[in-house]
This record gives C-alpha cells, structure tokens and sequence, in this order.
C-alpha cells in the first residue's frame, strides 16, 4: 500500500499550474498518494504581519485541516512546495499550535527517492542549463538537491556555479527594487557566462518575476518541475510564461481566452491581472 | 527559602497558545540574550540598498532596533535595516549568542507595522486583492473540480468524493 501525504502548495504558485500538476505527478511516480491542498483556504498566514490576529486565526485554522485530514486520510506527513509556507510553519506556527504530522519540503522527498524517479525520465531533453539559486531556504538545501534532480534527466547538461542571490526567493526582493533589478541583470549575465540555453528557477516566484525574459533575451526561463516533467513525458504549458511574453493586451486576452475572462470577468481582468502581466523584468 | 522544595513544586510553563504569546517569549529571550554587538547586521548583504544605513555603526542599528520589538519607536536606520530585509538568513549563523536573528528582524518588522502594540513607522504593503487574484488565476490554472477538492473541501468531504 503506498504512503499518504498531504500535498501543501501554498497560494501564489496557483499562477503555474504546471508546477502544481506536474509536481503532483512526480509525487505520484515515486510512489506516493497525494491529497493536494492550498489556495486562500489553506494560507499559513505569513503575509499578515500587520495584522497578527489574522494570522493567528489563519495558523490555526489551516494546521486544524492539516490535522483533520491526516487523521481521515490517515497521511502522516505534510509536503511543502512554498518556502515561504514551509518558514513559516516551522517558525511560527509550530511554536504555538500542535501540528500532528511531520513537513518535509517536496525537494527533500523527492530526492530522497530519486532512483525511483530515475526511472519515469525517459526522454532525453537536449539543453544545457543553469540554476538560479538563493542563499536564504537555510531550513532546506534545495539548490544541491534540485541540481541532483537536474542531472538525472538524461541530454540535460547542469553548468555548475557558486553564484547565488539574497532571499529565500526572489519575492522576497520586490519590496527592494534595486536589489531585484540587481538580480534580474545578474540572471541575463549568469545564463550568457554560462552559455545555457535556459535558467531553471527553484520556487515558482522566481519563474513568476524572471520568465519575461523571455521577451527580450535568448534564453528560456524554466522551473526544475517542468523540467523533470518533460523527461518524463508531461504535457505542461507554463501559461502564466505565455501571458507575460505575449506582446499586447489584446494578446493575452486572447491567450487566456473568452471562456476564461467571462468566469473573472472582463474588467477584473483588465483592472487587477493586466498590470501585472504587462510588467516586464527591470534589469 | 530552599531552592529544592521550589524547584519540585514548580509547574512547567503552559506552551503558548496564540501567536502573540508565542513572539512574547521569542521577544523575551531575544532581548535577554542580545548584546548589542551587530554582528548579525554585519553579515547582511542587504544594508548597501538602505540609504539610511550609509555608514551606520552596527552596534548603534541593534541597538536601535530591540525597542521595535517592544512596540516602542526603533531609530530611523533600524527601521531602514527592517525595511531591506529579505530573510536572507546570514545573520542567523553570525549570531555569537545563537539567536535566530532572521527572526528577530521579521519582529521587529512587526513591531514597525504597529502589530506589536506602538505606533506605526512603516507602511504595510499587502494588497487588499492578494486572495481575490489568488482565486483568479487558481481559476484560470486549475479545474473547478480541483479548486473544490484541493482549496474547499474538508476531510470528511473529500473521503467522501
């Protein structure tokens, strides 16, 4: 019988739902049933630090479901993806709550059976490619594990630097924006010194503020999850790439399509996902 | 009085059971054990982005900072440092006294937001539609059937389906 988990993706990866599906399915192929959950609904509460009665009620009553459902599901264990979700359990919501399963980040499970995902990766993906890392998970050494993951996809050629940027993630930048353009250039040098044909980003913020690079340099931005996806023989569309890299409004609005914009609504789409997706890298 | 007779009555503290209580024993400890010595600031990659902080003694910006965590007006270039922070982590490691000092800067952060009780020395940057944008693009990424099972449904519910 294989081992239950419950899947935590956190919120903001939801704008790649092609890191959300294909990790899911890497978790599948190393031999493990998978509730996923995440969303508003399952927030840990890290965002509200002005707010801190909000994030009290948010801890509790996401470790409450944890513990809910690892006592239905009989699953013992948490799986983070967000490093942002994953400190935060681990600094704060431990501290004053009784969380009843372990939390492993997705990087540490996946690797510790990694020969099990050796096997899934039968398609060989001819690129060669560097990592963008930061220095700032200390609670997880997810660059080295992400790089032995990387070099298990056959035809994938892994550029080996020391080059790693502040934060845990390069969200964590946007409220220094010095410090982020500083990063986004340094990204452009880090894959022209290497020569690589594409940056493979960690966590999905990374891929959500680097991947319009994609507008103006040769280089394509991919996250490690897709990747592995693609040896595997995934079909994963980072649509979220494709929004940020299309060359108007009108084209994203037909990117994401009538069907779609009806369900959001045409204004609220226009109003509060535009700005965002119009918003190139500054470098 | 015997210290034996008191230590086998003493009844071990109750864990905390909020988040405030749990930072009031973090900001307690961290300021019993600080010395002021700024090494965690000095180990920052960070500082160079804060225009404030041009110069600044290390030892000065700790020092300005711990009242943050009290509610209580920090110095100018501690709210600076505050502001800069991106969890980088490095100040943990330089800490002498073992203090989580990544820690004691995101409650200080708290503390400039005004959580802690004071007033008020930097704005907060939420976005009032973080979960409404949440719930968009979770829409457009995932099938309502996953957004049913994965954000909404309980335990019991999901067993059920």
């Amino acid at each position: 019988m294989s081992e239950k988990v419950v899947f935590w993706y956190g919120c903001n990866v939801v704008r790649h739902g092609d890191i959300i599906h294909g990790s899911i399915e890497i978790l599948r192929a190393i031999g493990l049933e998978v509730a996923p959950v995440g969303g508003p609904g399952y927030c840990c509460g890290t965002t509200k630090d002005a707010n801190l009665r909000a994030a009290d009620g948010m801890a509790k009553r996401t470790v409450e479901k944890f513990n809910d459902l690892g006592a239905t599901l009989h699953a013992d264990k948490v799986v983070t993806w967000c490093p942002s979700c994953h400190r935060h359990m681990g600094q704060f919501m431990s501290g004053y709550t009784e969380p009843q399963q372990s939390m492993s980040h997705f990087t540490q499970i996946v690797h510790a059976q990694r020969e099990r995902l050796r096997e899934c990766l039968v398609r060989r993906v001819e690129r060669r490619v560097v990592l963008h890392k930061h220095f700032g998970f200390r609670e997880v050494a997810v660059n080295p594990l992400v790089e032995d993951l990387l070099r298990m996809i056959p035809g994938l050629e892994v550029v080996s630097t020391d080059s790693a940027v502040p934060g845990h993630m390069c969200s964590a930048l946007v409220s220094v924006p010095q410090a982020l353009k500083d990063v986004t250039r340094g990204v452009c040098e880090l894959a022209r010194s290497s020569t690589a044909d594409d940056v493979v980003t960690v966590f999905h913020s990374c891929q959500r503020l680097l991947c319009g690079l994609e507008s103006s340099e040769s280089f394509r931005v991919i996250n490690y999850v897709s990747l592995l996806g693609e040896s595997m023989g995934l079909d994963l569309v980072d649509e979220y790439k494709q929004w940020k890299t299309a060359g108007s409004e009108d084209e994203v609005m037909d990117l994401v399509g009538p069907e779609r914009v009806a369900k959001l609504g045409e204004n609220f789409v226009r109003e509060q996902l535009m700005p965002e997706l119009r918003r190139a890298p500054v470098k | 009085m015997n210290p034996e007779v008191t230590d086998r009555n003493a009844v071990a503290p109750e864990p905390p059971r909020t988040l405030r209580g749990y930072l009031d024993g973090f900001i307690a400890d961290t300021l019993d054990r600080c010395t002021r010595c700024g090494q965690c600031y000095v180990a920052c990659p960070m500082v160079g982005y804060a225009p404030e902080l041009a110069g600044a003694d290390p030892a000065a910006v700790v020092s300005g900072l711990l009242p943050l965590l009290q509610g209580a007006p920090g110095s100018r270039e501690a709210v600076g440092w505050v502001k800069v922070c991106t969890q980088s982590a490095t100040c943990i490691d330089a800490c002498p006294e073992g203090i989580n000092a990544m820690l004691m800067l995101r409650v200080a952060r708290m503390g400039a937001l005004g959580s802690l009780g004071g007033e008020a020395q930097m704005k907060a940057t939420d976005d009032p539609l973080f979960f409404r944008k949440i719930e968009a693009f979770a829409a457009t990424q995932l099938a309502p059937e996953e957004i049913e099972a994965w954000h909404r449904a309980s335990a019991q519910e999901r067993t059920a389906s």
